[in-house]
């Protein structure tokens, strides 16, 4: 460390307290991150006295990855461009995903609806007012032909968020693709499939932890198996930011969680070079510009390490932490809607400068409702609008040697490396989730958040600052009010068209699968391809798995 | 103090999105309220079960998923059937600001968007049980005790230039009244007719002057029910009836700052 540094700077620090800041004091006392990392005024290489440039970064494509997993990066190719969408019923959603491949996008995202998400048939008593209004109502593999129309699925690559019924969703999506004739191994794509945060965060849990973490290992065997280029998970910190946390727990929880499937996996039998390069994660590109960027850098770099020192993963491929990146839909404001073009901006600019494989821009008016086309695109443009023309993409890791970011990076990774073992030291994210341990940490975050926006600790642009008066907002995106009976009608018919005794073989065999702890996939996607709906699949498997009641933790 | 206002959070529909409700939850325990929170899931029929069981005054729905149009009236329906309309429904979540009218003919009290404050929902559902104060129509007349109205009227109509529309004895105050209308308002002059009147006392302790104030109330029962529920000291339990024939009831004088205050209600209001 140079020592000559280190006392100038004190000298300078020193100078500082005494004369200028009497007479300019700063405009507050303490700085921080949304962790609570506190940031201090000024950075230098006396900031970082055991940085390794090799132990620390190394080189693209190189363990630790923390400049990214790719040797060329955004030079080779853009990230993907990935805009979640899907409302209404699955002709409406099909027209938006053209719509959205003709301006550009090079990868589709599928919103579900509540309904599906859950397991639930479109005519379910719970389905009440929640058919179509998310997402889209996908009941039988009569609708995902329809969702997927004239979009080849072996040209395009395709993110579902389903967790809970992923096997279902994934085993229709294969069913589509044999239907057009797809080589299914060249099926390329992500279904969610990340129960944990869905106790912790989301909600839209169906069965107990135990089966659930069953039916994920099960997904992880028949993919390594049949589909060589899915992603059979997306350990999802995104929603666990949404729900409140901060940056640090974003990191901690993921990871947790991803760790409690690798070892699920293992446990069963599964060789970790097989299924762990095809692991995938999703984070959140949130307010503070830097602490995001330091975030991915840090999760990469400890993924690394947890994959090759707890998990001894030998293929560099298994230590590879891939994620796709969603704006903060909660910092999104109904206030000034506007005004989130621009927070949406900065944040996919962090992701972009922290290395995402793939990224959502959220539209503007997100806080109101769904996007309208319009606001989809400019989402959309905004992040051309970065790759295009702001330079960022065309050198790798830009921020790497900053000495802000660098100390970022390693203290959010303490951070969160503390968290990773007090949820060891319960046995693990399964028991902390079981026990509530996440979720109180997260509604403790969320309530001091919401707290400093009151007490005006923290600004937001237009809520408790610059606030105007503002005429209504119109042209939003409705859902017909009459998708629900159309969806119902089209269930019908296929329950009535449909051979219903192949499909009553396939559940029963399903059953008794499920009952034996064989791997359900392949019955799955027989079921589907005898047009057995959702609704029917997940009745089967709520029967033998039981149902999640959740831990209170109010 | 009266008992703390008990809320149910609940979340109808699939909705899994649950930060707002708990915060709101939160926020409204700090503020003294009881708050019992569902869960994710619940019908309206368990959402309204859960109210009656826990016999609470106030509901707070929350929903992001666009399933508000149905299922926040579907809430408030049920509860009418089930004879508790007086439950106050409040709702939140992504709720288009063209959706607020259909919600509020629907009996939804209020809608709270993204960006409201806690302490903004907080003082709306206090506001509600707790009232904004009472309804004050006018100052109704000034009380002045005198001890001889025919002494007083020169000074008052004489020199002030009011003139004395009427005056009229009170026999149960023991009280001679003589009525000096102003605007909207009146002059009361208040002569004692035996030594042991209330305004004959006053003269002794503190001579001549304002002896009190009236406020005109649309509905004076009420305005008496409100003030004993926040626990107001008052001199009448009831109303009776005084000059003019209006119903009258005084406040403590240790309630109102040492300041006799009457409210009274007229029939031609």
């Amino acid at each position: 460390m140079d020592e000559k540094l280190a006392s100038a700077q004190a000298a300078w620090e020193s100078n500082l307290q005494n004369k200028v800041l009497k007479r300019f004091p700063e405009r507050r006392e303490k700085f921080d991150t949304e962790s609570g990392v506190e940031v201090g005024r000024l950075y230098s290489s006396a900031d970082l006295p055991d940085f390794s440039y090799e132990e620390n970064l190394g080189f693209p494509g190189e363990y630790p990855f923390t400049r990214g997993v790719q040797p060329t990066m955004y030079r080779g190719r853009f990230w993907t461009m990935r805009q979640y969408a899907g409302y209404a019923d699955a002709a409406e959603t099909n027209a938006r995903f053209r719509y959205l491949l003709e301006q550009g996008q090079t990868g589709l995202s599928v919103a579900f609806d509540l309904p599906t998400q859950i397991g639930l048939d479109s005519d379910h008593q719970l389905a009440r007012g929640e058919v179509g209004r998310v997402g889209v109502a996908i009941d039988s593999l009569a609708d995902m032909e329809l969702l997927f129309k004239e979009i080849p699925l072996d040209k395009v690559s395709t993110s579902m968020t389903i967790n809970a019924p992923a096997a279902v969703l994934l085993a229709m999506y294969i069913a589509v693709a044999e239907k057009q004739g797809a080589d299914t191994k060249k099926l390329a794509g992500t279904i969610q499939n990340d129960i944990l945060k869905e106790y912790v965060a989301r909600g839209t849990y169906i069965f107990p932890p135990e089966p659930s973490m069953r039916l994920i290992t099960d997904t992880f065997a028949y993919c390594a198996e049949n589909l060589p280029e899915w992603n059979p998970i997306s350990i999802s910190g995104y929603h666990i930011r949404e729900a409140g946390s901060t940056a640090v727990q974003e990191m901690a929880f993921t990871l947790a969680d991803g760790i409690a499937y690798v070892q699920a996996a293992i446990d069963k039998g599964l060789d970790v070079d097989k299924f762990a390069p095809r692991l995938s994660f999703f984070f959140n590109a949130h307010k503070n510009f830097f602490e995001e960027i330091a975030k991915y850098r840090a999760v990469r770099r400890m993924w690394a390490k947890i994959m090759r020192a707890r998990f001894g993963a030998k293929n560099p491929k298994s230590w590879m932490l891939r994620f796709h990146t969603q704006t903060g839909g909660s910092t999104l404001t109904a206030q000034q809607p506007d005004v989130n073009v621009v927070r949406v901006a900065f944040q996919a600019l962090s992701a972009v400068l922290g290395g995402t494989q793939s990224l959502h821009t959220n539209s503007k008016d997100e806080a109101l409702a769904l996007p309208t086309e319009d606001s989809a695109r400019l989402a959309l443009r905004t992040q051309q609008v970065i790759a295009y023309e702001t330079g960022v993409a065309d050198t790798i890791d830009p921020l790497a040697g900053s000495y802000l970011v660098e100390k970022l990076t390693d203290e959010l990774e303490a951070a969160a490396w503390e968290y990773i073992s007090k949820i060891d030291e319960m046995g693990g994210a399964v028991r902390a989730v079981e026990a509530g341990y996440m979720q109180r940490e997260i509604q403790d975050s969320a309530f001091r958040y919401q707290q400093e926006i009151e007490n005006e600790t923290r600004i937001v642009v237009g809520v408790n600052k610059f606030q105007m008066a503002e005429e209504h907002h119109e042209g939003l995106l409705r859902v017909d009010p009459n998708i629900a009976e159309k969806q119902v009608a089209r269930l019908q018919r296929v329950r009535a068209t449909r051979d219903n005794k192949a499909v009553n073989g396939a559940l029963v065999k399903l059953r008794s699968e499920a009952l034996n702890g064989s791997n359900v996939v392949p019955c799955i996607l027989d079921a589907v391809r005898a047009y057995a709906t959702l609704g029917e699949i997940c009745g089967v498997l709520r029967d033998v798995y039981g149902e999640y009641k959740p831990t209170s933790t109010l | 103090m009266s008992n703390p206002i008990r809320v149910l959070v609940a979340k109808p529909g699939l909705d899994g999105h649950d930060r707002g409700a708990k915060v709101v939850a939160q926020a409204l325990r700090n503020a003294g309220m009881e708050v019992i929170y569902t869960g994710l899931r619940q019908t309206p029929e368990q959402i309204v079960e859960a109210a009656l069981q826990e016999d609470v005054q106030v509901i707070g729905l929350s929903s992001l998923s666009g399933a508000h149009m149905q299922l926040f009236p579907a809430v408030v329906n049920i509860l009418r059937q089930q004879g508790a309309s007086d439950v106050l429904v409040v709702g939140g979540g992504v709720v288009p600001e063209e959706d607020i009218p259909y919600l509020k003919s629907a009996g939804i009290a209020e809608i709270f968007g993204p960006g409201t404050s806690t302490k903004a929902i907080a003082d709306f559902i206090r506001q509600h049980f707790e009232g904004d104060g009472l309804t004050l129509t006018r100052v109704d007349h000034i009380g002045i005790a005198v001890n001889s109205i025919e002494a007083s009227l020169d000074f008052y109509s004489s020199t002030l230039g009011l003139h004395c529309s009427g005056v009229e004895e009170v026999t149960d105050q023991k009280v001679k009244v003589a009525f000096l209308p102003l605007g909207e308002s009146e002059i009361e002059l208040l002569e004692p007719t035996t030594p042991d009147s209330p305004v004959a006392k006053f003269l002794q302790s503190r001579g001549e002057g304002i002896h009190h104030i009236a406020y005109r109330v649309p509905d004076i029962q009420s305005a008496l029910s409100q003030l004993k529920a926040e626990g107001v000291r008052l001199l009448d339990q009831e109303p009776r009836t005084g000059a003019g024939g209006a119903m009258i009831a005084f406040l403590h004088p240790k309630a109102s700052g040492g300041v006799l205050t009457e409210i009274c209600q007229r029939d031609s209001e």
